[in-house]
């Protein structure tokens, strides 16, 4: 299928007319002083609602502190505002420019009717569509998540954000966490070939600061003439893009050589990077589409790169003419080019076919130089890259060491004792066997999250249902040896407890069970740390020897009392599975231990009745 | 993890445009303009070496330049281009004796450099005073960035790059500092390489100057192991672009190919230059399909560094054809090489190896034999997949130990304690299978004549980190065998050897000579076993019934019967099966 993808196609919308109802809702020249946000209805279409954010030309909503002015998306107060914008693993909270932040939840979440609107439009079953153009842009990528996050919404019909010439407005993890959550899809960004806007946040604040007052106050006034500052202003930024789309470009290349680590630690690279789906303009009407976030981060350098050093004069007034051409543009829109194709054809096939024709006149409409396609190459090879680290995962013998380590289970079960108890005394040679499994197991997973460590998985990975329930069921059957193990070896006397101590951030306890802990309360919406039960043996190994002296029972009967909810908690639920039988045997760790107790407490304890 | 259906590529150009665009570039040469700049006094040799600290915002630099500066002329020259080897340097200058390790004992030096090097000896403890937390670069010009290169690997010695942020050394336009010994003394480790940038114009004849071909005034150094090689990152640029490169040998070919004879030029150009460059499009033709973004890559490199001008290639006579395929092979072997070095996460594979041995350890156990009889014996038929888990974590050790020994700074900061104590619990849960098969075979005298060297350097380095960490107080749980393990790896040689001796003895058909050297070796022996079970440092197992060291019991009870052998507390407690109460490593 040469040709003949509309917009609507790629957005999956019947036909072009919200886009271009976006547009020029988004370009009107909103006076100042400008409400917060305006609410719009189309005409032709009634069920469509149009939450339009208008920009600003003030320098300092644009910037807050130095270098780069980002700041961590959710502040430290609670709850979170956009708790699925982290990677969940790594528990690395997306950062955001500060000032772009401070703006939305000011004037719009903070101080205007905009929260009851955007759910009455929800409950109403309407089209929801936020737009703006600009500054307005991010103020509508901001209002995206924050609905995605905080409101109920039908899957079916999900809200769209449609930005035009937007800057820069999140890091790495927002493309990592929007895919993760399926809703990047949502998001889809119109840029200018050379509209300067969308690179600008690439360039540190204080090379740029004193040319962007008067770059800024030529948008606020339209004037005829030229800032005289534009061609230094279109040389910073150009060169500071060319810097973080070069580091980008080493890593997706896998550049083996050190040395780029070694000068990294001398530069301030910008932590901004783009996702959603991007539409890059190309002024004959036929935009290029890409999702692939390293892709288009590579493409706001090099297709607004000069000719040749004379064409700089003039590519610098384009570069901020265009940054108010996108109404003119989508006038012209016929056709797109999906680069999507660009993954299946690539290098591996000759330049032959229709596709590949389009694919190639798309890419010389944009000006793109071998050495851009290259990059660009690099970006797709290194998406397949990440699913082939993925499909390489041995899930067969995840699932048959399991199912090992199932049978020992039964097999303890028949011994009445719980694996825990078992594993602990370790004189079986089905303990033997069963350490083997666990430690054959550990290899895999903890090759899984070294890759996630390292970004090097599929950006849903840890959103994918299969990897959730498999790493519950990993960790609830598993992290009890480990704990036994811990405790078998006196590991705590060198380390201290399994669980860490307060205060130290090196925690004994493997992040294969912290990572797969983690998926399992962000897949169920559970609060953080809620879900224990794998570990709560260790808690039972601390309490034991602090209980061992005279008055130790007094000082840490607040966490005896946690432990025994918990437990019964657990019991009472499916967490602990097949083990909750042989648990309270009265063999079992856990029962001499608790037997030990002051009367009084035993006497009190609901935990009593569980265990007589 | 299988990566071998990825296409490759060369990140040359991108690395280049990224050190351009970061600025390193332009603080260095600013620092070395500066340093130039103060220079007022008429030339003189009598200190030929300026130096100075600048202390920036962000990071530190110090530069280095001569006075006057280095010319072509003077490489060329008597002497320029010199090397003293490391031998030499041992008696005069012992600053780089770090560098010589088992596997690669040999390099040598340019030796102007290291003269002007060794006139600074006296201000180095002064400049490393200079350094703080904020990072470093290192910048000389022609042959003062040789002395830069010489101070950062002095350096280099000195920090400890695990706490440290690794210094970053700028040489623009230094000539070549020493051979293939010395680039291989830095290669060996990525991050030291990672250390060097040599900025190289097209048009500059110095850093060519020392490259084999030019050097006619030494052609006895023109043989195959002395010639002058690479090391570090290039940065070759002309007026169409910049690439990096890191394979020492496209370094050596494309330092030589490039090269532009022409007007005098200066490196102060450079950042207009490829500033300029790096905002505008390359060269090459816009409308290329790219079929293999390997050869594309290279190719739109040996475009920027210069090679696309036609009048270059032919006063050169270089074939580009030739020069790009043989280019790509090298890179091709070179990335392969680099990213080999990075797979390391073997350690839990071995893990597992040691639980499937303890795991036999103690299937052994429940036999009554003990695992060193039944893998001596081969009764079971696991032996099998025994010997593959045991030949891979053999493999393993080796192999680390083998590192170990090469770089000795490594026993500083990454071979840790903990990493010895794996290598111990490997060796004391091994090494008795090596034993079992050595007199399976009927050899004997293993400690002598068949101890793996391994085994060897892991117990000395062990003994070696208990002497230093004497001072910690005893572990009080001695009771605690570790793992269930007889400390003394070589333990069932002694047995071996003891049970030689007292078959000898009960055979009675040697000189009276043999008889008291046997009669000797297993009063020795007895005495052995007794200390260790006074220490507890044998395992239980070895009661076990029908092990090789009760099968030695028993004979040797014989001959104490016979009167052979006289009475010990440690015969009283075999005889009194007092080892039924010794515990450690019963699990």
């Amino acid at each position: 299928m040469a040709g003949g993808t509309r917009v609507a196609d790629i957005i999956g919308m019947r036909d072009d007319q919200v886009i271009n109802k976006a547009c020029s809702f988004a370009m009107k020249d909103h006076k100042p002083p400008a409400k917060p946000y305006i609410l719009e209805k189309s005409r032709g279409s009634p069920d469509t609602y149009f939450f339009i954010f208008p920009g600003s030309w003030l320098v300092s909503d644009w910037f807050a502190q130095k270098p780069f002015g980002e700041t961590k998306i959710n502040r430290p107060d609670n709850p979170p505002k956009f708790p699925s914008l982290r990677s969940i693993g790594n528990d690395e909270v997306a950062t955001v420019n500060d000032a772009f932040l401070r703006r939305f939840e000011e004037k719009i979440l903070g101080a205007s009717d905009f929260k009851e609107k955007v759910q009455k439009a929800e409950t109403d079953k309407k089209q929801i569509v936020f737009t703006g153009h600009s500054l307005g842009g991010s103020m509508a990528i901001l209002a995206t998540l924050w609905f995605l996050d905080n409101c109920k919404f039908d899957k079916t019909s999900p809200p769209l954000c449609v930005t035009f010439g937007s800057p820069l407005t999140g890091n790495r993890i927002f493309s990592h966490a929007l895919r993760r959550e399926k809703w990047a899809p949502y998001f889809i960004h119109f840029v200018m070939r050379y509209d300067i806007v969308p690179r600008l946040l690439l360039a540190p604040i204080p090379s740029i600061e004193k040319e962007f007052e008067s770059i800024l106050r030529f948008f606020a006034t339209k004037s005829v003439n030229k800032p005289e500052e534009a061609p230094d202003f279109y040389r910073t930024v150009m060169t500071n893009a060319a810097s973080v789309a070069s580091h980008a470009a080493c890593n997706l290349m896998a550049n083996p050589n050190l040395l780029l680590e070694t000068v990294t630690n001398f530069t301030a690279l910008s932590p901004y990077k783009p996702f959603g789906t991007y539409f890059f303009c190309t002024g004959n009407g036929k935009p290029v589409v890409l999702r692939n976030s390293d892709a288009v981060l590579q493409l706001l350098f090099y297709s607004s790169q000069l000719n040749s050093e004379a064409e700089l004069h003039e590519i610098a007034r384009t570069s901020l003419d265009q940054h108010f051409g996108y109404e003119n543009e989508l006038k012209k829109m016929q056709d797109v080019v999906d680069l999507k194709k660009l993954e299946t054809l690539s290098y591996s096939a000759e330049a032959t076919g229709s596709d590949s024709a389009t694919i190639n006149s798309a890419l010389n409409d944009l000006g793109l130089s071998t050495r851009a396609r290259l990059c660009l190459l690099a970006a797709v090879e290194f998406e397949k890259r990440k699913q082939r680290n993925m499909d390489s995962i041995d899930t067969k013998k995840i699932q048959k060491e399991i199912t090992e380590l199932e049978s020992y289970r039964v097999i303890c079960k028949t011994r009445l004792m719980s694996c825990y108890d078992a594993f602990r005394l370790h004189n079986s040679p089905h303990d033997f066997k069963a350490n083997v499994n666990r430690l054959e197991l550990a290899s895999i997973w903890d090759e899984i999250i070294e890759m996630l460590k390292r970004y090097q998985l599929p950006d849903d990975f840890e959103g994918q249902k299969d990897w959730v329930e498999l790493g519950k069921r990993f960790r609830r059957l598993v992290e009890p040896l480990d704990v036994a193990n811990y405790y078998r070896h006196s590991k705590d006397e060198e380390s201290g407890p399994y669980l860490g101590t307060p205060g130290k951030p090196r925690k004994p306890r493997p992040k294969r069970y912290i990572y797969t802990q983690r998926w399992l309360e962000h897949a169920q919406k559970l609060p953080a740390e809620s879900s224990g039960e794998s570990h709560f043996w260790a808690e039972v190994e601390e309490l034991r020897t602090k209980t061992s002296s005279p008055d130790g029972f007094e000082q840490v009967k607040p966490r005896v009392l946690q432990l025994e909810r918990n437990i019964q908690k657990w019991v009472n639920g499916e967490e602990l599975g097949k083990d909750k039988d042989v648990l309270l045997c009265q063999e079992s760790i856990l029962v001499k231990w608790w037997k030990t107790l002051p009367d009084q407490h035993k006497k009190d304890s609901a935990f009593n009745n569980l265990i007589y | 993890m299988n990566r071998s259906d990825s296409p490759l590529f060369s990140s040359g150009l991108e690395l280049g445009s990224f050190v351009v665009t970061s600025n390193v570039l332009h603080h260095s040469w600013a620092a070395i303009s500066e340093l130039y700049g103060e220079i007022h006094e008429p030339p003189s040799w009598a200190s030929p070496v300026r130096f100075r600290t600048f202390q920036q915002p962000n990071c530190t630099i110090i530069a280095f330049v001569t006075w006057p500066p280095c010319t072509k002329e003077h490489l060329q020259g008597q002497g320029g281009g010199d090397l003293v080897s490391s031998s030499a340097l041992k008696e005069t200058f012992p600053l780089f004796e770090f560098l010589s390790t088992k596997t690669n004992p040999r390099f040598s030096i340019n030796k102007p450099a290291i003269d002007l090097f060794a006139s600074v000896r006296g201000v180095l403890d002064f400049l490393k005073s200079q350094i703080s937390t904020k990072p470093l670069i290192i910048a000389g010009h022609s042959v003062g960035g040789s002395v830069a290169s010489l101070f950062t690997l002095w350096l280099l010695d000195k920090i400890n790059l695990a706490t440290t942020k690794r210094p970053l050394c700028i040489t623009f336009g230094s000539p070549l500092v020493g051979d293939d010994g010395l680039q291989e003394a830095i290669l060996q480790y990525s991050a030291w390489n990672s250390c060097f940038l040599h900025v190289v114009s097209d048009r500059d004849p110095v850093p060519r100057v020392l490259i084999s071909p030019y050097n006619p005034t030494a052609p006895e150094l023109a043989s195959p192991t002395n010639q002058y090689k690479p090391f570090g990152t290039f940065l070759l640029y002309s007026e169409l672009g910049c690439a990096c490169l890191e394979d020492p040998e496209s370094v050596l070919e494309l330092l030589v190919a490039t090269y532009s004879e022409g007007p005098g030029f200066d490196y102060k150009d450079i950042f207009q230059q490829l500033n300029g460059n790096v905002i505008c499009k390359d060269s090459t033709k816009d409308d290329e399909w790219i079929a293999q973004p390997l050869p594309a890559g290279i190719i739109t490199q040996l475009g920027a560094i210069g090679l696309g001008r036609l009048q270059q290639l032919q006063q050169q006579s270089i074939d580009m054809n030739t020069l790009i395929r043989q280019t790509e092979i090298r890179e091709r072997k070179w990335l392969i090489r680099r990213r080999e070095a990075y797979n390391d996460s073997k350690l839990n594979e071995m893990k597992v190896n040691m639980a499937q041995l303890e795991w036999y350890k103690k299937f052994s156990e429940d036999k009554k034999i003990g695992y060193y009889d039944m893998f001596k014996n081969e009764y079971d038929s696991r032996n099998n997949t025994l010997q593959r888990f045991k030949k891979s974590l053999t493999c393993y050790w080796t192999d680390m130990v083998d590192e170990v020994e090469k770089k000795p700074q490594w026993r500083g900061a990454s071979f840790t304690t903990r990493w010895l104590f794996s290598g111990t619990i490997y060796r004391r849960m091994v090494e008795p299978l090596n034993i079992a098969e050595y007199y399976r075979d009927g050899k004997t005298d293993y400690i002598a004549k068949g101890r793996s060297k391994h085994y060897k350097l892991l117990e000395q380095w062990l003994d070696e980190d208990e002497s230093r960490s004497a001072s910690r107080p005893n572990n009080p749980k001695k009771q605690n065998l570790k793992g269930g393990l007889t400390e003394d790896s070589c333990f069932w040689a002694y047995v071996e050897e003891a049970l030689i001796s007292v078959n000898a003895l009960s055979n009675g058909q040697y000189s009276s000579n043999d008889m008291d050297k046997h009669k000797r070796s297993l009063i020795q022996f007895e005495d052995y076993v007794w200390g260790m079970l006074k220490n507890c440092a044998v395992s239980s197992e070895i009661f076990l019934e029908q092990s090789s060291f009760m099968k030695w019991w028993k004979k040797y009870l014989e001959i104490i019967r016979k009167g052979i052998m006289g009475t010990s507390p440690f015969t009283e407690f075999m005889q009194n099966r007092q080892y039924s109460q010794y515990a450690p490593g019963c699990q």
